[in-house]
């Protein structure tokens, strides 16, 4: 797909993916009470709404902890996986690693059910620790696969000369392995907290009538008659999310992250 | 004898890790799963959860007509929409990867954005594009070229794009490393060869990325075989999928058994689908 055609074509998937996200931001600062676009006057009203009303801020917060202590449980995790996979590789540890995959594998209305009826057992049901251990590890896939590629870029002459120089293992990891894989970690430290930060159907099953996080309020409030509040939350979420990235594709190659031959 | 005695002692922390990961796997990732199991043949009980008696009647209730009709139903929109996303994001890619650097790096930044996005703001956003007053049917009302608008959601349509928009983008970022890494050295042949260059993608690139495809598709299946969002946001009552109902019936109306029973044959489906999906990447890497 070379040439004027291929561009036209991305051009016109480029225009359909946007669009909507245009027509929501409009709506966002528009001045009118109901749904409307282009709109007639301008006004930063939602903004001032979605930052200064006591019940989207606490869903702001409450899915701002859950996005970052449920990152640090799936990276954590993500990195003894990778760790013990790199030391010991054995039977065992490739089945923890594919065991890790499985959370991707599977529909995610299946995981909800399952961790909704699991936490009920224990007696957790409701409480946002079980939103954040369930998020932790429903998410770690991600950075298990990334931080594998950080693994992968270890050579061995590398750990044998430190091991030929009487490192011990503490200071082999710290030393070496620690500071190459620590971009890794980072980027899957990232997407996990985005994810977890955008996701609703698990939130919502295990906690979502007392925890409500900013997705589930705002499907509430989709679902049941919504102002262009929700507009102006949609636009954050938005903000929030592609800063992220933005910030994740300085830090890294992204391209190279992903699998892309390096340009040389 | 003292080397294999500090090779043991330097194998105890790994080895205790690799237990602590595998257990922490275990008891909340599979031993949710198999409880779910467990309750799809519990009784049904309004007053509480359920009551811990074994029946058949959960899916004895599922195998009533109702419930097959939405397995099928449900089986038809999301293969037609993992087709069209495989489809759409395969040309795509072909497309992305001939651009220079600079632009893949801002495609690539947008389909994570996009991947990334919750499916409740990626639904709002077509609702409100969809919408009387605020969308398309507004704008072509305005254009003179729609007599009476009307919002164009719920219906078939919009749950399809919903659908579509949310597997896109992931479909796009696994095919990207494998386009861009292709060896093209075949499709040079093809056209020196005398293969008209438009062509070439449909002879040549797509024969060789099939299985991928194939595979692909089936895992886009799964994936938007879980989908709640988008057909209750964008989809009428009668375009609502599995999923909707799993949902209803464990929060709605407080039959836990019969969503986990639904949970079950989900479940069911979908292995069998990722056993099929194995075997075609198998017989691609022994190819």
């Amino acid at each position: 797909m070379k040439g004027i055609g291929g561009k036209l074509y991305l051009l016109v998937l480029l225009l359909v993916i946007v669009l909507p996200f245009i027509v929501v931001a409009g709506v966002s600062i528009g001045a009118s009470k109901t749904i409307a676009f282009p709109p007639s006057e301008f006004s930063g009203r939602w903004y001032h709404m979605l930052f200064s009303e006591p019940e989207w801020l606490k869903a702001m917060g409450l899915s701002l902890l859950i996005a970052l202590t449920a990152a640090i449980i799936a990276v954590s995790l993500a990195l003894v996986v990778n760790y013990t996979l790199w030391r010991l590789n054995t039977r065992f540890t490739r089945l923890t690693f594919a065991l890790g995959l499985g959370p991707f594998m599977l529909p995610p209305i299946i995981l909800a059910l399952g961790a909704s009826l699991f936490w009920a057992e224990v007696g957790w049901y409701g409480r946002i620790e079980a939103t954040i251990i369930s998020h932790g590890i429903f998410l770690v896939t991600l950075p298990l696969v990334i931080v594998a590629r950080g693994f992968a870029s270890l050579t061995d002459d590398v750990v044998e000369a430190a091991t030929i120089m009487g490192a011990t293992q503490w200071k082999l990891f710290t030393t070496i392995v620690l500071p190459l894989i620590t971009p890794y970690l980072l980027t899957g430290f990232v997407l996990v907290a985005i994810l977890s930060f955008n996701e609703y159907l698990i939130a919502n099953m295990i906690s979502g009538f007392i925890v409500e996080t900013l997705p589930i309020k705002i499907f509430n409030n989709v679902r049941y008659g919504y102002s262009p509040v929700v507009a102006s939350a949609s636009m954050f979420f938005v903000t929030i999310t592609v800063t992220a990235l933005l910030l994740v594709a300085r830090s890294t190659d992204l391209l190279a992250l992903l699998g892309a031959p390096k340009d040389s | 004898m003292v080397s294999t005695g500090r090779v043991a002692v330097s194998l105890f922390v790994p080895r205790l890790l690799g237990i602590f990961a595998f257990a922490i796997l275990c008891v909340l990732f599979v031993s949710p799963l198999g409880f779910m199991v467990v309750v799809s043949f519990y009784k049904a009980d309004p007053m509480a959860f359920y009551q811990e008696t074994f029946t058949w009647e959960n899916y004895q209730r599922y195998f009533s007509s109702f419930y097959l009709n939405v397995t099928l139903r449900t089986l038809w929109s999301t293969a037609l929409s993992a087709v069209i996303v495989v489809v759409l994001a395969f040309t795509a890619m072909l497309a992305i990867v001939e651009l220079s650097r600079r632009w893949q790096l801002f495609w690539i930044i947008l389909l994570l954005s996009m991947m990334c996005l919750s499916e409740v703001i990626v639904g709002f956003s077509w609702l409100i594009l969809l919408s009387e007053s605020a969308g398309i049917p507004r704008l072509l009302g305005a254009l003179g070229l729609w007599d009476n608008p009307r919002s164009l959601s719920p219906s078939f349509g919009a749950m399809m794009i919903g659908l579509v928009t949310l597997g896109f983008s992931v479909v796009s970022l696994v095919l990207y490393p494998q386009v861009a890494g292709r060896d093209k050295s075949v499709e040079e042949a093809a056209r020196t060869l005398g293969t008209p260059p438009y062509l070439v993608p449909l002879y040549v690139t797509l024969p060789i990325f099939m299985q991928t495809l194939i595979a692909l598709t089936l895992t886009m299946f799964v994936y938007l075989l879980g989908v709640f969002v988008m057909p209750v946001m964008l989809g009428r009552p009668k375009d609502w999928t599995m999923t909707v109902m799993i949902s209803d019936k464990a929060l709605g109306d407080g039959n836990l058994p019969l969503g986990a029973a639904l949970a079950v044959v989900m479940l069911i489906i979908t292995a069998v689908l990722l056993i099929v999906s194995l075997a075609f990447s198998r017989k691609r890497t022994a190819a």
